[in-house]
């Protein structure tokens, strides 16, 4: 029992990063170097806002997402590895951040070491998920982008609600979704939380959900206006 | 800058599938086969069109081709209603392969050889309602959950029956005539559809059910074209093609006389997914401003990109295939002819537009897992080994067709159950994918060079045949990839009883 309780104690965060398509495994694998037991990469879509980009609307930058959990000293030590060894603090060279978790299960390791207690972040950036039918991502990112975000990536996604039918002749069907993430200051997320919502017509039900995170540490965002 | 980065790394891609053709002709150039100064350097302006074109289609299938198909086939099935589902696919397959200028051009040829028995329009017309048919079945395969093995296994063997009765001719005619209607447009919109049908399944039947309807529908041209011959009774072949070469010297003059025609066919092909489009767009997609502005650029895009690929590709490339065909089959070494054609093959196919089209989505659909890279390397080895082979029954007459198709096709339905469910559907696609523009001219041309020069070989029937086996030998090549990828992928200490 003195175990269980003692792992329970132990703070637990997420890694994610961003980066262009092709990166994402090198990153896993640095990041098992650093220590992290494992990962999990998945596709997604840049956007980004640039004046050409509107005009050749060839804005299909895609991404791979790696989410890595271990424990909160290790993940300081393998962000601050990764960011350096891809260059995060230049342009366009991808972005990383990381969140605190409440639980982490699934994986075996039972050595103890003390952690001094976390004390409670005082975050400057939130990360903004927002879940919609297939389609609307556009919607929800230009919302954003009006209200002040800079970009965010746009994920495929399978998944059902309550409002949805789910089987079609004789398949069983979750329906597309899009998952857009978008990394904000904090001040910001009102804004653009409203302006997202106002423009997907969230309010009613069946259009999509909202959820914000805190986030501890960022790399490879930029304050600059292009 | 971020566009830039895009552009370049798109350009830098495609730079890398091209140059591998290109060195080898130009290393040939110095070495076995001298080409004249004009001749080279429409060559190397021919490799220029076609990486700047491919790019350009590139983002064309990206922004316009890909998201219609996809929109089209999540539309279709959500209508929930069978009969919306068979009209749709018997109208989507009858248009896009009536309006395919590959399937003209093999139309034409074949209207030459049987002497008029069997005319242009007739032909067109029933490949059309052969792709529109099976299509459609395709489409219920994936709506009712049916099985593509199974299903394959039924087509292949009703090909088969018919193929008994059918010329060795036309057996070649027609296995090619499915190679033609699945063009450098129709593959990334057929595979588009599958995927807007499929990505509405629910867990694993999802990625399984992404690809295989390029497949389905290639069967129908070939049962199409056979059926016709045996209704027709068509036995004697008769007629000869002539191989056109210009001795012009000019440079730039046949890339200007090639672009009309080019673009003529292109525009044609792309205006059935035209209408289609804004038919769907009026009826059930509602596009807004934003998404719709981007698909029509995309439209434009992959008019653009493919008119300048096409023109690349006839007026550069062909030509040096013929020559460099005639040029080997006349050394005495007839070995080098195999070789130098499976070398061919091993790089032309890299150069394929939906070639690209085809590994992007399965890296899309399999989350990265399946790298392009691997895909690549398997399907180079399946068309140099089919080059190769192409060759070989050139120099020794004795070797049928047939030889090659029986064993090869019982070989790919045998394994069709054995390897994983996601391989069958991409294994059985990557034969239309294989049999682009590239294949149908520039190794097409390659081996009517090498039929002409060597005797007792004859330009039509050895010409024909060629793109059946290009089509065949990467479902193959696919089939044992997956294999080797179910034998593989065992996690290290954790015991699976996963079935496929």
């Amino acid at each position: 029992m003195n175990m269980l309780e003692n792992t329970l104690k132990r703070t637990y965060e997420m890694l994610a990063v961003i980066v262009n398509f092709g990166v994402g495994s090198k990153v896993l694998h640095l990041g098992k170097k650093c220590g992290i037991s494992g990962g999990t990469i998945f596709l997604g879509k840049g956007t980004q806002h640039c004046l050409l980009n509107d005009f050749f609307d060839i804005c299909d930058e895609r991404v791979e997402v790696v989410l890595m959990i271990a424990r909160t000293e290790k993940i300081e030590s393998a962000a601050e590895t990764i960011s350096q060894k891809f260059k995060f603090a230049k342009a366009n060279h991808g972005i990383a951040f990381t969140a605190a978790l409440n639980n982490f299960l699934g994986v075996r390791n039972c050595s103890y070491d003390k952690t001094h207690e976390e004390g409670v972040y005082k975050t400057m950036y939130e990360a903004i998920f927002v879940i919609v039918d297939r389609g609307n991502a556009e919607t929800v990112v230009s919302a954003a982008e009006a209200a002040g975000a800079k970009g965010g990536t746009i994920m495929n996604a399978r998944g059902s609600g309550i409002h949805e039918y789910s089987r079609l002749f004789a398949m069983d069907i979750e329906p597309e979704k899009e998952v857009v993430m978008l990394i904000l200051e904090t001040e910001k997320t009102e804004t653009v939380v409203n302006a997202i919502q106002d423009a997907t017509e969230m309010s009613k039900p069946g259009n999509g959900i909202i959820f914000t995170i805190g986030v501890n540490k960022t790399y490879g965002l930029y304050q600059n206006n292009h | 800058m971020v566009i830039i980065n895009i552009l370049f790394e798109k350009f830098r891609e495609v730079l890398v599938s091209v140059l591998p053709i290109t060195l080898i002709v130009v290393i040939l150039n110095f070495t076995l086969v001298p080409l004249e100064l004009p001749i080279m350097l429409r060559f190397l302006l021919g490799a220029l069109l076609i990486v700047v074109g491919l790019t350009i289609f590139l983002f064309g299938v990206d922004l316009g081709i890909a998201p219609i198909g996809n929109l089209m086939g999540t539309h279709i099935t959500k209508s929930n209603k069978v009969w919306i589902v068979i009209v749709s696919g018997l109208l989507l397959g009858f248009f896009i392969s009536v309006a395919e200028p590959d399937l003209h051009i093999i139309a034409g040829q074949v209207a030459i050889v049987s002497d008029n028995i069997i005319t242009k329009f007739e032909i067109i017309l029933y490949v059309s309602v052969g792709i529109a048919l099976l299509l459609t079945l395709g489409f219920l395969r994936i709506i009712y959950n049916k099985s593509l093995s199974i299903l394959l296994t039924i087509l292949y063997g009703l090909i088969l029956i018919v193929s008994l009765f059918t010329t060795e001719e036309f057996l070649a005619i027609s296995f090619d005539a499915s190679g033609a209607t699945t063009g450098a447009m129709t593959v990334p919109f057929i595979l588009a559809l599958a995927l807007g049908i499929s990505s509405l399944k629910k867990g694993r039947a999802s990625e399984d059910n992404s690809f295989g309807l390029v497949g389905i529908a290639s069967t129908g041209a070939i049962l199409a074209v056979m059926l016709m011959s045996v209704v027709k009774g068509t036995n004697e072949i008769s007629g000869s093609l002539d191989g056109e070469l210009s001795n012009s010297t000019a440079i730039i003059l046949p890339f200007l006389q090639k672009l009309p025609t080019m673009l003529y066919e292109v525009a044609l092909a792309l205006l059935p997914i035209v209408i289609l489009f804004i038919v769907f767009q009026i009826i059930t997609f509602k596009l807004k401003k934003r998404p719709l502005k981007r698909i029509i650029k995309g439209l434009v895009y992959t008019l653009i990109g493919l008119v300048l690929f096409l023109t690349g590709v006839n007026a550069g490339f062909m030509e040096v295939g013929t020559l460099v065909g005639y040029t080997i089959a006349s050394l005495d070494n007839k070995a080098i002819l195999v070789g130098i054609g499976g070398l061919l093959g091993l790089v032309v196919i890299l150069a394929e537009p939906a070639v690209y089209v085809l590994t992007k989505q399965i890296e899309d659909v399999t989350s990265g897992y399946l790298k392009r890279r691997v895909v690549l390397v398997a399907l180079s080895l399946g068309v140099s080994l089919a080059v190769g082979l192409s060759m070989l029954r050139i120099i020794v007459p004795e070797i049928k067709l047939w030889h090659y198709l029986l064993p090869g096709y019982l070989l790919a339905i045998v394994l069709s159950y054995l390897v994983p469910k996601l391989f069958v559907g991409m294994s059985f696609d990557s034969g239309g994918v294989s049999s682009g523009p590239m294949t149908a001219t520039f190794i097409l041309a390659f081996a009517q060079g090498a039929a002409a020069s060597t005797e007792g070989a004859d330009v039509l029937v050895d010409g024909f045949g060629l793109i059946a086996m290009v089509a065949m030998m990467p479902i193959i090549a696919l089939e044992i990839l997956g294999l080797i990828f179910k034998l593989k992928t065992v996690k290290g200490g954790i015991s699976e009883d996963e079935h496929a």
